[in-house]
């Protein structure tokens, strides 16, 4: 068995991308059975977290792992024991994979420095978030029909870029998928040289509209940064940087990593409309975090065989 | 400085490079060394005790005006013993420690108790820095005459800076009726809420950045109060181009000095592409454009000298993601290799500013120190300019390992440091025995 990290997305490759493409449509046609039986995968959350860690560990428990998991409010990890003790313990444990999130970017190669484990990143502070970028590229190249369909196609990201670990996995990502990318966000909330990822900077939703976008991505805007010294109220960051209902229209699809904050960066009634791409994000996660598992704990061609 | 039995002992280094700007010396020379000061230096000098130095060059010791030794309050991390060690191993031979201890040196009793124990557990000459104001909190100033009675060299707000402008002006205001220079950290905590400079490292790896108009501003503010209040200032760690310009700008005017460090004119932030928390350091590494204006300003003498900003921390501050991970560098260990190896080789700057900037310029602000004048203190770094070699955690005398420089090749060695005449450091004991 080979371990193979996931930790950030920032160089990868299109054949990297293909491949867990591929193995989760496999996952969803129901082709890999129980491909991570005799694995032990642990979760260590050492930020809360409901979304992404219930799709992890089903992920892992539906291919038959046998799942530890970890997180903040229980165990060792609210008894301020150090991330690097943790994980030592957990790899003298005997695991396979470490899923691992932390509010603080590098946690993620910091633990895999520290356990001969796969370590998958599932969010680290404001740095990356690679599943949540995969399993958005599966989304919409399933609703656009096909990883290659991707290509030449125009996504806008919208929002608090600066602070989003969400940004930094798709930017690259959808980028190595072919996809051309603007940046529209408040210029508090890009970072000050946002200009090294070489991409447009537009000012509101309705100008990702004239530039061609046919994916608005829309980030989630944290309630302590709603009103302040970043932005100056709801209303004026929902007037530019929402999307509503005024700004659908046939071929564009709104996507976004979830929780939504309703009626901030989403209208209410926009959430659960057609072209929301929403709940198939969401399922997509059991299938692409199947495919990245059994790719991390070089579990494929076990089943292949 | 615990040996000094041969302190009064006459001992002749025969042969170094002797090298010191401030008395224009620059060549093969001998140096008369008798009771702890400089006696002599000359051509085919000798007495009883001899040192063959040839093949070495031979410096005024260097002065670090800036170092943490932990002391009090996190013995465990550093104290006088290893710190001191860690500066003779640099060839350090005089040392100041900031007062962000713990606790905070802000009463006279502390001052006087840590004198007292420098003068019995360092083996170099080591100084104390009090406070500027109560618990470095910012708001009551400290009893600066008492403090300066009991010993302290000078005052500073080194750790958390000063964050209150007023504060800031009327510590400069009565430091400068006490007699007193004032150090300073400038930092505005309202602009640096992150851990890294805000640049396109950060952008990339989404770490909480600081811009860099936190230590601008601070920088502006200080010097601004510096040539109001005519107080004695010197600005450490400048770190970024506009600061060292304000530097500049302000020289004419006030009789402020300014220091930087050897990580900021040796490394950028493109280690914060790592991620490891041992690469977090306050102020933060910068870009390649801010390293090479601060080079430019030690080099042009806008920046007077070099200061470590030495500061160990046990691994589990360090052994952490970046936003968690405690700031700051060994220092006293690497600074000459370093700036040897980067500035000397690298960028062509003479020999003889890198000397300056770590010996005469940094003891002349201390006072008497940093020079081989004869009737000087007999304080003396021995260099191999030709040794390659390789820094680890198993080489450092310090009590931390948190080095940046862990696995880099260096060139230029101190293999011997010498304080009032008496050898506190001797890495190579067969090439520097004393033959009597």
């Amino acid at each position: 068995m080979s371990a193979r990290d996931f930790i950030s997305l920032e160089n990868v490759g299109r054949e990297e991308l293909l491949e867990v493409m591929e193995l989760a449509r496999d996952q969803e046609e129901g082709r890999l059975g129980r491909l991570l039986e005799g694995r032990t995968v642990c979760l260590a959350f050492f930020e809360p977290s409901t979304r992404t860690a219930a799709s992890f560990e089903l992920a892992a428990r539906r291919a038959g792992a046998d799942v530890v998991s970890l997180s903040s409010g229980t165990s060792s990890i609210s008894k301020g024991e150090s991330l690097v003790d943790t994980v030592v313990t957990l790899d003298r444990l005997g695991m396979d994979a470490l899923i691992i999130r932390h509010p603080a970017a590098g946690a993620a190669s910091l633990a895999s420095r520290h356990t001969s484990a796969a370590v998958i990143n599932a969010g680290d502070g404001c740095g990356q978030h690679p599943t949540q970028a995969l399993l958005d590229l599966y989304a919409l190249g399933k609703s656009l029909g096909g990883f290659e369909e991707l290509a030449g196609r125009r996504a806008a990201i919208v929002g608090d870029i600066l602070h989003s670990r969400v940004a930094r996995s798709v930017i690259p990502a959808f980028g190595t998928a072919g996809i051309e990318v603007s940046l529209v966000a408040p210029a508090t909330l890009l970072p000050r040289e946002a200009d090294v990822w070489r991409l447009p900077v537009l000012g509101s939703v309705d100008e990702a509209l004239e530039w061609g976008a046919e994916v608005l991505y829309m980030l989630r805007l944290q309630k302590e940064r709603m009103s302040g010294a970043l932005v100056p109220s709801v209303a004026e960051y929902a007037r530019y940087y929402g999307v509503g209902r005024r700004h659908l229209r046939p071929g564009v699809r709104v996507m976004h990593p979830g929780p939504v904050n309703r009626g901030v960066e989403i209208a209410s009634d926009v959430v659960l409309d057609g072209s929301s791409l929403i709940p198939d994000q969401v399922s997509a996660g059991i299938a692409v975090r199947t495919a990245v598992l059994a790719l991390a704990t070089g579990s494929v061609e076990r089943a292949a065989a | 400085m615990s040996t000094r039995s041969g302190a009064d002992r006459e001992l002749v280094i025969r042969g170094a490079h002797v090298l010191d700007p401030s008395s224009g010396l620059d060549g093969v020379m001998d140096v008369r060394i008798s009771g702890g000061r400089v006696a002599e230096v000359g051509e085919d000098l000798h007495g009883v005790r001899e040192l063959d130095a040839s093949g070495l060059h031979l410096f005024p010791g260097f002065v670090d005006v800036h170092a943490h030794w932990r002391t009090p309050g996190r013995e465990e991390e550093e104290d006088l013993e290893s710190g001191s060690e860690a500066a003779a191993a640099g060839g350090f031979t005089g040392v100041v420690m900031m007062p962000n201890t713990d606790p905070v040196l802000d009463r006279p009793a502390l001052v006087s108790g840590l004198v007292r124990r420098a003068e019995r557990e360092s083996r170099v000459r080591a100084y104390v820095a009090a406070a500027l104001h109560a618990g470095l909190e910012g708001r009551e100033l400290t009893e600066m005459r008492l403090l300066k009675e009991a010993g302290a060299l000078c005052v500073s707000d080194d750790g958390p800076g000063t964050q209150n402008a007023d504060v800031l002006r009327s510590g400069m205001i009565y430091a400068r009726s006490a007699g007193l220079a004032v150090l300073l950290h400038c930092e505005d905590r309202s602009l640096a809420k992150g851990v890294v400079h805000d640049g396109v490292a950060a952008a990339l790896a989404g770490v909480p950045a600081t811009p860099a108009s936190a230590e601008d501003a601070a920088t502006a503010t200080a010097l601004v109060l510096a040539a109001e209040t005519g107080a004695r200032v010197h600005i450490t760690h400048v770190s970024t181009a506009l600061s060292a310009a304000l530097v500049g700008f302000f020289k004419g005017r006030t009789g402020v000095t300014a220091d930087t460090t050897p990580h900021h004119l040796t490394l950028t932030d493109d280690l914060v592409r790592t991620l490891e928390g041992l690469y977090r350091v306050n102020p933060p590494l910068r870009p390649e454009g801010d390293r090479r204006e601060v080079i430019e300003a030690l080099r042009d003498g806008t920046l007077d000298f070099v200061a470590t900003d030495h500061a160990p921390h046990a691994a589990q501050r360090k052994e952490l993601p970046l936003q968690e991970a405690a700031p700051g560098f060994l220092g006293h260990e690497t600074a000459f290799a370093a700036l040897y190896t980067e500035l000397v080789l690298g960028e062509s700057l003479p020999l003889s500013r890198l000397v300056e900037a770590m010996s005469c310029a940094p003891g002349r602000w201390v006072g008497g120190l940093g020079s081989l004048a004869v009737g000087a203190p007999a304080d003396i770094a021995l260099a191999d300019l030709e040794e390659e070699w390789t820094v680890e955690r198993e080489s450092l005398s310090s009590r931390s390992h948190n080095s940046p420089y862990l696995g880099r090749r260096m060139r230029g060695r101190i293999v011997g440091t010498i304080v009032g005449g008496e050898l506190v450091h001797d890495r190579m004991g067969a090439k520097l025995g004393v033959r009597t």
